[in-house]
């Protein structure tokens, strides 16, 4: 299985552990990833906003570069699939769109026409690995390990791209997190928002969101919160000590990102995966780590 | 292939994984209808006001009627068990927008949502309850009214058919399918947190945007206006158009039509939208040390004790941030966002 693999920004900077742990798990997996190293940003929430020209031409032109290889586009991170879901649906919808677009992508010799299939890691792990294969391949069941699914929102909202009547009956991290061998815990904060994106300019917003959602894990008896977007990963973990503050409680939760919990099954361990380059300390789940690793280091 | 003969390997089927859950939660409209038969009890939590039942829930069963909608049980409970149970509605039919509640957690006008069997019905959230499930709009209302939402022409009238284009009106024309339910305004995460930001909130900002959106409003007008949202506070979360009755595109065909209003008219509000695109622009990808700095300034440093946590794991790189070091996609970025990035 081959798919033409966007890492995004965030897994190339502040959580290149992502990046990393997404490699390792995806050799464990037999997935073949072409890395699309001139992919640029999507543009987050901001250049859609201001610059919806730019915002389409960057976008096609990460699924012209996947159609250029014949291959599916794997993404890792929740905002950057939405980006290209919604560039990909204007670009199919508006023929206008479609060829300024292309045009401006001549340049490269790029053209898209609509083909590439978009699919997040989680989408693939689920459709394209499927839960028989998946479960094959754990050699290190995480037994009693109690997880916290946060989903963030752009992986299961708007329902113009999901489907769901109620983003909260989304149950693919929990699924995903028993064929792993772990409880899934229920909580209020699986499918809230993390509020960062306007943390780069107040992230207060972020702050109040997620304190009291990791407290609920906390309370609801999550030994980690497991999350498939790294900018979910970096308010939920970077601004941990800021959220204790505000809430007057401590927390003290690790937080994982999604590839980093399939590899604990898989056997890879901890190092490995990066988990050490997290800002809350994960020793608690040394013990859950395989006894010894039979990973190619 | 198999061969003839072979017992065929049973394939089973891929999930589907952007929709798992979908088919237990009962998420889809055939398997909600579904779930009742007539004379099934429906069993209701519903929310009591504290001078009524001690700020409590008060539980009801309603025996089940084929559609049963939720206002069906409300007017059940009003009819046989609880006269003073405090309601509104009007309509009916998804028009008035006056008999929005939450039930199990999620906003739904009455009137338009099938019954499930097990529900607690709680008044919206961000406003304040007058009793029971009845809500005080005033909040609402005067931000509505402050935003001054009507046409200034700033061209005199061309006379009919007037020169309107579809496409001009595509995104004012859908915010006008606001039924002013407030559904979007009790889910919107932003607006529960009160005071913290000048977020004026999604429903304020939909009667907005359904005149500054118009091409013929005087554009000094919508700047005036626009800068009275606090807009750029919106998180992105799509909850507004999740519950939205309407179906109104509340994030992608409203807030952020008017965020490009915004960057337009009012730019020093686009901050941290235009810095991103700069170091798009040069860089090919993000440098987040560079967008705190840009949109941050100095305020972006004080926090020591964290720009420390965030060098020793090595989630910031002052060198590449200082130099300015370009990606593998700078090239691809700088032909594509055009001469430069856009300044305010």
């Amino acid at each position: 299985m081959k798919f033409a693999y966007y890492p995004g920004c965030s897994a190339r900077s502040t959580c290149a552990e992502l990046n990393e742990a997404t490699h390792l798990v995806a050799k464990r997996l037999g997935l073949d990833l072409v890395q699309l190293e001139s992919a640029t940003c999507t543009g987050a929430r901001e250049l859609r906003a201001i610059d919806p020209a730019g915002f389409y031409t960057l976008n096609v032109r990460i699924l012209a570069l996947a159609e250029s290889h014949g291959l599916p586009l794997m993404t890792i991170c929740n905002t950057c699939t939405l980006n290209v879901l919604d560039a990909h649906a204007a670009f199919v919808s508006d023929p206008e769109l479609a060829k300024s677009v292309n045009a401006r992508l001549a340049g490269e010799n790029l053209h898209y026409s609509g083909r590439t299939k978009i699919s997040h890691f989680l989408w693939v792990l689920h459709e394209d690995i499927g839960e028989q294969r998946l479960s094959q391949q754990v050699v290190n069941p995480l037994t009693g390990l109690s997880v916290a699914a946060f989903y963030g929102c752009h992986i299961t909202r708007p329902p113009a791209h999901y489907g769901f009547v109620d983003s909260r009956n989304n149950r693919a991290l929990e699924r995903l997190a028993e064929i792993l061998g772990c409880q899934p815990i229920e909580y209020s904060g699986r499918t809230e928002c993390c509020g960062f994106h306007t943390a780069a300019h107040d992230e207060r917003v972020a702050i109040k969101l997620t304190g009291k959602q990791v407290l609920a894990a906390k309370t609801g008896g999550a030994t980690t919160m497991v999350t498939p977007c790294p900018l979910c990963h970096t308010v939920l973990d970077s601004f941990q000590p800021e959220m204790e503050k505000d809430i007057e409680q401590k927390l003290d939760m690790p937080v994982l990102h999604l590839p980093q919990l399939v590899g604990l099954a898989l056997g890879l361990s901890p190092e490995q995966l990066k988990i050490d380059r997290h800002m809350v300390p994960a020793g608690v789940l040394d013990r859950y780590a395989a006894a010894q690793s039979n990973a190619p280091k | 292939m198999a061969a003839p003969g072979d017992t065929p390997t049973p394939v089973v089927p891929a999930a589907d994984g952007r929709r798992l859950g979908q088919v237990e939660q009962h998420d889809t409209l055939a398997a909600r209808n579904s779930r009742l038969a007539p004379g099934d009890l429906v069993t209701l939590k519903v929310r009591r006001s504290e001078a009524l039942a001690g700020d409590a829930y008060q539980e009801f069963r309603v025996p089940y009627q084929k559609w049963m909608r939720v206002l069906d049980a409300l007017n059940w409970i009003a009819e046989n068990a609880a006269p003073d149970l405090a309601f509104r509605w009007f309509c009916g039919s998804k028009m008035c927008g006056t008999c929005a509640v939450r039930m199990n957690g999620r906003e739904v006008l009455a009137c338009w949502e099938a019954v499930e069997p097990n529900m607690v019905i709680e008044p919206l959230r961000n406003l304040p309850v007058v009793r029971d499930l009845v809500v005080d709009r005033t909040r609402y209302e005067e931000k509505v009214a402050s935003l001054q939402p009507w046409i200034e022409r700033h061209e005199p009238y061309a006379g009919f058919p007037e020169p309107l284009t579809h496409k001009e009106m595509k995104n004012a024309s859908k915010a006008l399918d606001c039924i002013s339910c407030m559904c979007c305004y009790s889910a919107c995460p932003v607006i529960g947190l009160g005071n913290l930001t000048d977020f004026a909130g999604p429903a304020p900002l939909v009667q907005l945007g359904q005149t500054a959106l118009d091409p013929r409003n005087n554009p000094e007008k919508v700047r005036r206006s626009i800068e009275l949202t606090g807009i750029f506070n919106c998180i992105s979360c799509y909850k507004c158009e999740e519950v939205c009755p309407a179906h109104i595109p509340i994030v992608s065909g409203v807030i952020e039509p008017l965020k490009a209003k915004a960057a337009e008219l009012a730019p020093g509000m686009a901050r941290h939208s235009f810095a991103l695109r700069d170091i798009v622009a040069r860089r090919g990808r993000v440098d987040p040390g560079e967008l705190i700095l840009k949109v941050q300034g100095l305020r972006g440093l004080r926090n020591l004790r964290r720009i420390w946590r965030l060098l020793v794991r090595r989630k910031i790189n002052p060198i590449k941030t200082l130099l300015g070091i370009r990606t593998s996609a700078a090239g691809a970025a700088a032909r594509l966002l055009g001469d430069g990035a856009k300044k305010p």
